[in-house]
């Protein structure tokens, strides 16, 4: 499990639909921004990497001092962000896989507009659960 | 790739790395020039770059080359050494704040922020222009290391003025080594410089004599050709004005001089002998002495370490060296060391330009260095051969291998590499640069950050706008180190440039979802200019953060309390026009008004506007004038150029509901929450457009603000509440006319916490949402907070009391509708609509007098009823109260009304009352008065009956009653059972004791009790029945006592109740005469206290409603005869004979058919399948035996066709019909008829005499052939009917 690590999902449009702190490490006050200034940061080097590589699994594509983000790109252009702190890219890469056969599962649902915040508290323990398994 | 010398890198590396010139100089040749407000030096800098030297070069190669542009760095000897890293500091601190001041005050006059749609633009239009110089200065902090040679003199200028006493000694004095630079003396540098006498001479001080006798002096001592004269301040009274003063662009920096005054002493020819003399310095001396110590030392070098030999040589010497010196920064070289002098050729060839030269030493020396582990050296040397090869504009992967090298070899170094570092990085960041590799470039920049927050700071800031010249520009990431740069700036006190690198990055995240960054940049901006104490920029900020929802409660609780003590600080109510706190759910908005339609009851207000025109639709007179043309009643209704806006009337208020919202987890304290209004007197259409735009045109918050002046007009509510976390909260605000006009609703205003005003404008918010479906859809949606405000009318108000909001099923009221109106005029022509009559039914006024449950027992004395006279009013159409019933004044105008719980459930009872204006000038000629009222109805008793004829009489039923008691806990007492019409008589089986013991039925409780049910009237009409005295129908279910009589079903409320009952329930036809309804009356029991009901029923009336008598079809018979007879058989065969009844019970003559069968035998046996037939084909009720088919070899094709030929001899008859085998007869509507039937017996036994068939028919009509139920033809068995004849003795 690592220390830190913290998993969003940026829809197509750059907004971020799910936000997840998964790291055991005690929760500090400015943590969760500057998790999200590196990730939106990350994003800029996504937009290039993206159309490099047919594989969904970008690898890590950022750092910042010791953190590393992995990135995996979905077809419709979902973006799942991790940051993490650990090496464990085998991990990381089924943490990714399983997130997205969840993520199906939730566009499937009709009533979910795609786009819009992941609000389903199933999904929530879902990904948790996955990050305590892999990461 | 354009030439690298021009790239900035190119630049700088041409004006950095030249031949120093070191100067020496006595205090009066500083006095002279001072004179013109500069240092010697400052005189001559101007002229140490030279554009178009045009010198011919040849080095180590035989080939020359011309150089054409060549500079000159010249320092005082003092200044030839390692610069003080403290006053660097300092310094650099220094131009950062002022830089921070001025950009400040620029980016705060001007608000555009940085548009990055620009960013395809040059570098040097987007980032500051201080940067530039402060990476200058960076890098010359880093001069005069010991470890370079390109900062070691080369030529030693020593200028002596005239004036000086004994000036051939001061040269020598001057160059005296114990003043000289340490890093010469220690050994770093070569003490022998060669060296160049300047005599200079003031001639302000005289004539040049004395000067050309000490020059002949000088000649003579040092060598003729190292010796110059310059003559200045020449110009004696008239200051030059020279256009372009040579000196202006060199001193800006620090002099508090004007520039005018440089040099004003200096005429034309001074400047002309400087420049000359510089000029010479340069191509005759400079030059030459460096080709000349170029070709020496390449000598030596070829000499001692090219070629085989010596590189094999050079090897094996260095590893046996390797054990000795291991310090970090390896062995020292003296600058008469093979390395330091391979390290100054390599110098000196790259100030002469000769590239290739320089590379391949700096290669050479590269692998020493590595080897003897001086690494700081051997950063150095690859720092330049990075420099070189990218000079060379070759290999860019050597050059930016050699740069990372050096950098981190640097980096290794620790603090005493830093300064090296940063200049390391910064070349190689304009190197990155010039190749338009920004984003790498930024991660150096990135790397470059030290220790020293505010050069990091600055790095970061740079790095930043790196990302922002990337190609695609990076703007995330531009934003991302801005703010890190912010950060720094703020940790050193750089607050003004933390605002700007924030306000920067504004651009970037202004609008983004991602809430993190976004509270974090305003807040800190915000925080930040209220410590500058901007505040009102600083609550700009703070307002976009307030609703932070996704933040833990202490962060939000931090922002909230900031936020107020900011807005505190400003020291006066603050307004906003959008703050965000609490949210306001636009999409909640609903405007309430009155104008012909008025509300009772707010939940009336609330209800579907459809339904309302629903039950209005006929009592309106426009809507039943001209049905068919609503466009037309619509401008007849109200006056066209009004029907645009809504109506109201002075002093009815208008309310707004609106839901506000606290995101938060904090409670929130809200304030005067108020409309805000605008009125104008005038209604003019026109006119009120024209305001419209003005107030557009205007500053919201302006108009928002004087709310208060012309409350005159009109009265607005105030509400205060507290928002708890997370709450939301429907508030009502209202505003109330008081003056005919105009009136527009413009938004709301509320205070949050008592100091900041908070506004919402309705119109801006979504106009699609805000939809009010009173009116056509294609008003523009402003027009929904218009209203034109007419002239009092008079309102009536009204209520129900006293409705229960509880009860049980049956429950059974009597209401009072209680009407007012508070206004001195009267209304007139009052019509009421209800929309559930089965609930809710108009009584009349004289009810108003009678005592409620009493007026519902039969009377004593037989009044005669008006119920039929009564059931006129019981359509669906409009009940019109009489004709001149006025209502005006205090007094309050009373009807009675009956209320009947009918089905169980919650049910919405709306009625709607219609009334004229007393005075026709009003606008508006009527209005209608809206009730709602909820009602929840529990389910009581659950009442069933069932209806099965009698075999004993024609015309007798037996009823079966089922109630079950389905409450939790009521016990009730099931009173009496009445069934309706005139022509059912209904009687006990039973006492009613032994039915009821306890006299009531517990919760829970199922009883089932039997009556027999006659039918009265059985040769008579309809016609007839109503003039008959009614017969007995009503049977009293609980034990005779004097004081409780019997309830008339017959009375107004239960009759019209029971009317909507048996429309509600109607299953059947019209007509069907066969069909009894049930009321069964019932009353809570006597011992019954439930605090749950504070209002108990006290009559509960049950109706069940058609239910058919006629179970077998339309005929019934009755076989009648004797049961038993005695018989001689010895004599005779014995005849009987015997009758049957039938009876017609519909309404058509019907034609009836018997055929008797005389298959006699069979008669117990042959009824198996027929019976079952016939239980089938007639719908059988009741009771009936199905024998089991004995005889299964007997078909029943054979049975059915031929049943009068299938007699086997075995089983002969017992008894024949003796009479006509087949009857035909008609039998006219509702009556009976008797046909004679007649058997023969031959011997003594019991006989069963169903042996016959009873077939009828109807004649069809047309209408009644859709009913499915209804049969025209039926074929029934006969019944069993047992005879027993005995022998007679």
């Amino acid at each position: 499990m690592a220390t830190t690590a913290c998993f969003i999902i940026v829809s197509r449009n750059d907004i971020p639909i799910y936000e997840a702190e998964v790291g055991v490490a005690a929760k500090r006050e400015d943590s969760a921004q500057l998790h999200q200034f590196i990730l939106h940061a990350a994003l800029d080097i996504v937009q290039d990497l993206a159309w490099t590589t047919s594989a969904m699994y970008l690898k890590s594509v950022d750092r910042f001092n010791e953190l590393v983000v992995s990135v995996y790109v979905t077809a419709g252009h979902t973006r799942f962000m991790l940051l993490h702190d650990s090496r464990n890219d085998d991990g990381i890469k089924s943490f990714f896989q399983e997130v997205h056969e969840l993520y199906i599962k939730t566009l499937l649902n009709p009533l979910y507009l795609p786009g819009s915040r992941i609000t389903s508290s199933h999904f929530d323990t879902k990904v948790r659960a996955l990050a305590r398994k892999y990461l | 790739m354009m030439d690298p010398a021009m790239t900035p890198l190119g630049q700088m590396l041409l004006e950095e790395i030249t031949p120093v010139v070191m100067l020496l100089s006595t205090p009066s040749v500083e006095e002279a020039s001072l004179k013109n407000g500069l240092s010697f030096l400052q005189t001559l800098t101007p002229f140490c770059s030279f554009n178009n030297i045009d010198v011919p070069v040849r080095t180590a190669s035989d080939q020359p080359y011309r150089l054409h542009k060549f500079k000159l760095r010249l320092f005082y000897a003092s200044d030839v050494r390692k610069p003080d890293m403290k006053v660097a500091k300092e310094q650099l601190k220094q131009v950062i704040t002022e830089a921070g001041e001025k950009e400040f005050s620029e980016s705060c006059s001007d608000v555009s922020e940085i548009n990055h749609e620009f960013s395809s633009s040059s570098e040097y239009q987007n980032t500051p222009s201080w940067f530039r110089f402060l990476n200058k200065e960076l890098v010359r902090v880093a001069s005069f290391s010991d470890h370079e040679a390109f900062d070691h003199p080369v030529i030693c200028l020593v200028a002596v003025s005239s004036k000086d006493e004994q000036p051939i000694s001061r040269f020598v004095d001057l160059f005296n080594t114990n003043k000289l630079p340490s890093l010469l003396n220690d050994g770093a540098m070569d003490p022998k410089v060669s060296k160049r006498y300047l005599l200079v001479h003031d001639n302000q001080d005289g004539p040049a004599d004395r000067a050309s006798k000490i020059l002949t002096d000088m000649r003579s001592t040092f060598g003729a050709s190292d010796c110059s004269l310059l003559c200045i301040n020449s110009s004696l009274d008239t200051p030059i004005k020279t256009q372009d003063n040579p000196w202006a662009s060199y001193i800006t920096d620090a002099s508090p001089t004007p520039s005018q005054d440089l040099g004003c002493f200096l005429n034309i020819d001074d400047i002309n002998e400087i420049k000359d003399l510089m000029q010479d310095l340069a191509s005759k001396y400079i030059i030459p002495n460096m080709e000349q110590k170029i070709r020496l030392l390449n000598q030596q070098v070829s000499a001692t370490r090219k070629g085989f030999k010596n590189q094999i040589k050079n090897l094996w010497w260095r590893k046996g060296k390797e054990d000795g010196a291991d310090s970090l920064n390896g062995p020292t070289y003296d600058f008469n060391s093979i390395e330091s002098q391979i390290r100054v050729l390599g110098d000196y060839a790259f100030m002469l330009r000769d590239y290739e030269l320089a590379l391949s030493n700096y290669r050479l020396i590269s692998t020493d260095y590595k080897i003897d582990k001086a690494w700081k050296r051997y950063a150095g040397v690859q720092e330049m051969m990075g420099l070189t090869y990218f000079m060379l504009d070759q290999s860019r992967k050597e050059a930016e291998y050699c740069m990372e090298n050096a950098f981190n070899t640097y980096l290794k170094l620790g603090s005493l590499g830093q300064l090296n570092a940063t200049r390391c990085g910064l070349w190689w960041i304009e190197m990155l640069k010039a190749r338009d590799q920004y984003k790498e470039a930024a991660t150096v920049y990135f790397r470059i950050c030290g220790e020293d927050i505010l050069h990091s700071a600055v790095m970061l800031e740079q790095a930043s706008y790196c990302y922002l010249l990337s190609k695609p520009s990076m703007l995330r990431k531009y934003g991302f180190h801005l703010v890190l740069s912010g950060e720094q700036y703020k940790k050193c006190d750089q607050i003004k440039h933390a605002i700007r690198t924030y306000r920067s990055a504004l651009s970037v995240f202004r609008g983004t979802t991602w809430s993190y960054i976004n509270d974090h940049v305003h807040f800190h901006i915000g925080q930040w200019y209220a410590s500058l104490g901007m505040y009102d920029v600083a609550v700009k900020h703070m307002t976009e953060i307030l609703a932070c929802s996704h933040q833990s409660k202490t962060t939000q609780e931090l922002f909230l309390g900031d936020f107020l003590q900011i807005v505190e600080k400003t020291g006066r109510m603050f307004e906003v026009t959008k703050l965000q706190l609490p949210v306001i759910n636009i999409s909640s908005l609903k405007v309430i008004f009155e104008d012909y339609r008025t509300f009772g009851t707010p939940s009336a207000a609330n209800t579907r506007e459809g339904l309302w025109r629903s039950l209005e639709e006929e009592m309106l007179p426009s809507f039943s004038a001209a049905k068919t043309n609503w466009l037309e009643l619509q401008s007849k209704l109200i006056p066209k150029k009004h029907s645009q806006s809504n109506v109201c009337v002075v002093g009815e208020a208008v309310t707004v509901n609106i839901e506000f919202k606290n995101p938060l987890q904090i409670s929130i304290p809200i304030s005067g929450v108020t409309l805000v209004c605008k009125y104008s007197a005038s209604t003019d259409d026109v006119r009120s457009d024209e305001n419209e735009s003005s107030v557009e045109k205007d500053n919201e918050v302006d108009h928002f603000g004087n709310m208060s002046s012309d409350s005159s007009s009109f009265m607005v509510s105030d509400v205060d509440f507290l928002l708890g976390g997370g709450e939301t909260t429907m508030i009502q605000l209202s505003v109330t006319p008081r003056a005919e006009g105009s009136l527009e609703i413009l938004g709301v205003r509320w205070k949050l916490s008592g100091t900041i005003v908070g506004f919402h404008n309705f119109k801006l918010g979504h106009p699609k949402k805000i939809i009010k479906g009173r009116r056509k859809k294609n008003h523009l949606p402003n027009e929904k907070f218009k209203f034109m405000v007419i002239k009092s009318i008079p309102k009536l108000q009204g209520s129900i009391h006293p409705l229960p909001g509880k009860t049980y099923a049956g429950d059974l009221r009597q209401l009072v509708l209680e009407l007012r109106n508070p206004s001195e005029f009267p209304v007139k022509n009052l019509k009421m609509k209800i929309s559930h009559p089965r609930f809710l039914i108009i009584g009349k006024q004289e009810n108003m007098k009678s005592e409620f449950p009493a007026c519902l027992r039969k009377r004593t004395v037989a009044v005669p009823s008006d119920v039929y006279a009564n059931s006129n009013i019981m359509s669906d159409t409009v009940f019109l109260f009489p004709e001149g019933t006025s209502v005006q004044g205090e007094t309050p105008f009373l009807w009675p009304l009956w209320f009947r719980a009918a089905v169980p459930g919650d049910t919405s009872l709306y009625m709607s009352i219609y009334y004229e204006m007393g005075d026709a000038s009003s606008v508006i000629k009527y209005r209608t008065l809206r009730l709602h009222y909820n009602v929840q109805v529990l389910p009581s008793l659950d009442v069933s009956f069932q209806i099965s004829p009698s075999r004993l009489k024609l015309q007798e039923f037996l009823v079966r009653l089922d109630v079950v008691n389905k409450t939790s806990s009521e016990s009730f007492q099931v009173y009496q059972l009445s069934s309706v019409g005139l022509h059912w008589e209904i009687s006990l089986l039973q006492a009613p004791d032994t039915i009821f013991p306890s006299q009531s039925l517990k919760a829970g409780q199922a009883i089932s009790c039997f009556f027999t049910l006659k039918n009265s009237s059985r040769f008579l009409t309809l016609e007839d029945n109503i003039s008959t005295l009614p017969v007995r129908s009503d049977v009293r279910l609980v034990p005779q006592s004097s004081e409780d009589l019997v309830y008339d079903i017959n009375s107004a409320p239960l009759f019209n109740f029971h009317h909507y009952e048996r429309l509600q329930q109607e299953v059947s036809y019209e007509g069907d005469l066969n069909t009894v309804d049930f009321v069964l009356i019932s009353r809570p029991f006597k011992s019954n206290d439930d605090p749950g009901f504070p209002n108990p029923p006290h009559v509960m009336s049950h109706h069940a409603c058609h239910f058919s008598t006629a179970s077998t079809g339309p005929i019934s018979w009755l076989v009648d005869g004797p049961q038993t007879l005695h018989h001689d058989f010895s004599a005779s065969f014995c005849e009987i004979s015997l009758k049957m009844h039938i009876y017609n019970s519909s309404g058509a003559t019907a034609f009836v058919r018997i055929d008797t069968l005389d298959s006699a035998g069979n008669g117990g046996h042959m009824n198996s399948v027929n019976v079952v037939q016939s239980a089938t084909t007639d719908n059988q009720a009741g009771w009936h035996d199905i024998t089991p088919v004995n005889e299964l070899k007997v078909t029943s094709n054979v049975l059915e066709t031929q049943p009068g030929k299938a007699p086997s001899l075995e089983s002969v008859s017992s008894y024949i019909w003796s009479g006509s085998i087949s009857t035909n007869l008609h039998i006219d509507a509702m009556s009976s008829a008797e046909i004679p039937l007649q058997i023969c017996v031959f011997s003594p036994g019991t006989y069963d005499l169903s042996n016959y068939v009873l077939n009828w028919k109807l004649p069809s009509n047309g209408k009644g052939d859709s009913d499915e139920t209804r049969q025209h033809s039926g074929k029934c068995q006969g019944y069993k009917y047992y005879l027993t004849v005995l022998q007679s003795t």
